[in-house]
């Protein structure tokens, strides 16, 4: 075999193929085409010897004909441009490996004709019908693949292919029953040829570097219980005929084990395993197909591989497409979560915005303190009344002032960042207190009074702090907002346990409530009824607290004004 | 440094007020610290001479509001209005309500000092304004009804001849009660004693034309 591959692969370099690029003129062929035209010659070259070892002596046609099927394969990888150079590169192969077998001239250059047409019309129907590249991952890919790659173009080379042999006198065989023989034998070397080559071409040893060690100790454990049911099938003298039925069923947990576990690419690999291990099996008289006729005994171990094959394939595929629909679902979903993430710290800036104002005047407090000390203590340096207990009195005041400044800082700089979403065991009534320093400014500035009635013994609560403040100055500034409209300003801000184990806190204010046409919009994005506001304050509040576990909701109070609730689940300990 | 005033500074942030007082005392003002109107008022003593510093966002009554409030009453000083965050309408507000200054936080010394300066000046001369009328006011309240109607004419610039006739009497009579009224009222000139009228709120009788 390896002589024969010696002398094969000159032929395309030294043979008709270079005198024939040399006439044409086509030196811009770029080198990997070359180098596809001289795997190709190699490949077919090579699935011919296999075929005529898979031939049923004395019969003309081999039970697994590969070299058509390792064609099509390679049409199909690669640009239609360079189809002819691969045909061209088959020729040798096919010459080299024909006449060895005693072939008369005529019917092997027949049988190249009837070879490159199935590999073309596989191609071109494939390509016209299939936009990316077959790789056997959907049911449509699989479905074009079986009826035009599969059958169609078996089919109608065969007809030429009969045809051809009874012209030229080969056989003795009528032209039907070679058109039958040929057929199932190039289906099944379709089968398992093109799903396998094209699986693996494209990314298969790429994903074998890229494996696991446990997903290739999974790998290794299929490939030899493969082995092992296979040869114990196939490969076995069958003493008890009434044992086959049965027998023939053992690869079928393997294969589907490589089908869900390993996808189209594990299972084009484990059809091809299977089907040269029944088929070197069968041509040594061994396995299941061993009763009849050589004849019989190839057409039914076809028929067997085949039906075996395609609803493997077709599974195979529909588990790939759900598994990457799957992928791409959870991937859609990671998207609105990131969006969903982008656009709750969009309106915390935006809430932060609203509040710039009250926040500069929390600044300005302290500066102005730091200021004016600073220059107080230069006059008394400068009219000499140095005391040094004075100085150190408003040193100290300085101090005090500028940490107090870096609070203010540090807590819009919390509310500022954009972080993932980070939840911890926290108490509620402190939640309550932080936010209220924040709105503080804005509450001054308003003109708004808070009351507090914060309930001592609450279950601590599961929350992301800033995304939890952000819902509460949110209910804050709305209740400061609603409250400057009617003139009654006071707010007030409650927790309390609920009988359900969790905490509540209800916002209150005494303005004008909501209107009943606006109550069942409220919740939703882009919703507002202020001039300037977004209209996502309520609704990214709401999803806050729904991510929460919680419920936001909002009510009219008995008198004037309105109330925003939020619910959260509690988490057993009573924080004191 | 003008001494004599003091400077109230109202300011709900304790940090602040004690810095604005210290650096008040540091140039040379005597200065007491609030931290509410209400806290202010209890125990204020309008009569003594001085300016506040007020600032705006208080969290019980907004500081517009109290200065109107004090003015109202009669107890108004020179304000000016210190804030944290100053929007251009409050600043607008507060200078048409008569601040002397609309000074925004964080504010350098110049600023608040000079503005402390020209409230004190303020206030000195509305005190001495006051101080004059009453003065003027305790020496109409000497006058006699008679003296009182004569100068209601004197200041319209009736002559003795027509005041007479107005009040049915005689010139000469007339002619006393005026070197009364200048002796009383311790005008040297007409026109002082026109003047001292004016500002103790004395209308001019109409002139009424001469008795035929």
């Amino acid at each position: 075999m390896s002589q024969t591959t010696r002398t094969g692969s000159p032929a395309v370099l030294s043979g008709p193929g270079s005198r024939l690029l040399a006439l044409t003129g086509l030196a811009g062929v770029r080198p990997e085409t070359w180098r596809q035209a001289l795997l190709v010659a190699a490949a077919y070259y090579l699935g011919a010897k296999i075929g005529f070892a898979f031939t049923f002596q004395p019969h003309p046609i081999s039970t697994l004909w590969l070299p058509n099927a390792l064609l099509l394969a390679a049409l199909l990888l690669t640009p239609v441009s360079s189809w002819w150079l691969l045909l061209a590169a088959a020729l040798p192969a096919h010459l080299a490996a024909e006449l060895q077998s005693g072939v008369p001239l005529a019917m092997v250059l027949g049988w190249f004709a009837s070879n490159s047409t199935e590999a073309l019309i596989g191609a071109v129907c494939i390509r016209r019908l299939c936009a990316a590249p077959l790789r056997f991952d959907s049911f449509r890919d699989v479905g074009v693949f079986l009826v035009f790659g599969a059958f169609l173009a078996p089919l109608l080379s065969s007809f030429l292919d009969a045809a051809l042999v009874t012209v030229i006198g080969w056989g003795r065989e009528p032209y039907w029953h070679l058109v039958r023989v040929r057929l199932f034998s190039n289906i099944l070397a379709a089968l398992i040829v093109v799903p396998f080559v094209l699986t693996w071409v494209a990314d298969g040893f790429a994903a074998l570097r890229g494996a696991s060690p446990r997903r290739a100790a999974e790998a290794a454990a299929l490939v030899a219980g493969l082995l092992v049911v296979g040869f114990a099938t196939f490969d076995r003298h069958q003493a008890v005929s009434g044992a086959i039925p049965a027998l023939l069923y053992t690869p079928l947990p393997l294969l589907l084990w490589a089908t869900v576990r390993f996808g189209p690419r594990g299972t084009g690999a484990t059809i091809l395993l299977l089907v040269l291990l029944a088929i070197w099996g069968a041509t040594h008289g061994e396995g299941p197909f061993v009763t009849s006729s050589p004849e019989e005994n190839a057409r039914s171990i076809q028929l067997f591989l085949i039906a075996m094959s395609v609803p493997v394939l077709l599974l195979a595929a529909t588990l790939e497409q759900r598994r990457k629909d799957m992928i791409a679902q959870r991937q859609a979903e990671l998207e609105a979560k990131e969006h969903r993430q982008q656009l709750t710290h969009l309106t915390r800036v935006a809430l932060l915005g609203q509040l710039s104002g009250a926040l500069a005047h929390e600044l300005n407090q302290p500066l102005t303190a730091i200021l004016s000390n600073a220059q107080a203590a230069l006059h008394f340096l400068a009219a000499d009344r140095i005391d040094p207990a004075e100085l150190r009195e408003i040193l100290d005041d300085i101090v005090a002032e500028d940490q107090r400044a870096g609070e203010v800082i540090h807590r819009l700089r919390a509310l500022f960042k954009r972080g993932e979403t980070e939840l911890r065991l926290l108490q509620v009534n402190e939640l309550v207190l932080e936010s209220l320093d924040l709105a503080h400014g804005d509450l001054v500035t308003r003109n708004v009074a808070v009351a507090t009635d914060l309930s001592p013994h609450l279950p601590l609560v599961r929350c992301d702090r800033v995304q939890m403040q952000q819902v509460l100055l949110n209910l804050l500034v709305n209740a400061c907002e609603a409250v400057s409209a009617a003139g009654a300003r006071h707010v007030t801000i409650a927790t309390r346990a609920t009988d359900d184990g969790g905490v509540q806190v209800s916002v209150t204010d005494r303005g004008l409530g909501i209107a009943p046409e606006r109550q069942p919009r409220l919740f939703e994005p882009f919703f507002t009824t202020k001039p300037q506001g977004l209209g996502l304050g309520l609704s990214i509040s709401r999803s806050i607290v729904t991510a929460h576990g919680g419920r936001l909701w909002g009510t009219n109070n008995a008198g004037p004004g309105a109330t925003f609730h939020i619910a959260l689940p509690g988490h057993g300990e009573t924080s004191a | 440094m003008t001494a004599g005033g003091t400077v109230f500074v109202i300011d709900d942030d304790a940090g602040v007020r004690k810095a604005l007082s210290r650096l008040l005392r540091a140039s040379g003002w005597e200065a007491r610290a609030f931290a509410s109107p209400q806290e202010f008022l209890a125990g204020h003593d309008p009569s003594e001479p001085g300016c506040l510093v007020l600032d705006v966002a208080l969290p019980q009554q907004n500081g517009l509001d109290f200065e109107r409030e004090l003015a109202a009453s009669g107890a108004g000083r020179p304000v000016v209005f210190i804030t944290g965050q100053g929007d251009v309408p409050t600043s607008v507000k507060a200078m048409k309500a008569g601040a002397v200054d609309f000074l925004t936080k964080p504010f350098g010394e110049s600023e608040l000092l000079a503005a402390v300066q020209i409230a004190m000046e303020k206030d000195g001369a509305a005190r001495e304004a006051r101080a004059e009328r009453r003065k003027i006011g305790d020496r109409i309240a000497k006058l006699t009804l008679r003296e009182r109607q004569v100068l209601e004419h004197v200041v319209a610039g009736q002559l003795n001849k027509h005041i007479a006739a107005s009040l049915g009497t005689v010139e000469k009579t007339v002619k006393v009660h005026r070197g009364r009224i200048m002796r009383k009222m311790g005008a040297t000139s007409l026109v002082e004693l026109v003047r001292m009228a004016d500002l103790a709120g004395i209308r001019p009788s109409p002139a009424q034309p001469p008795a035929p």
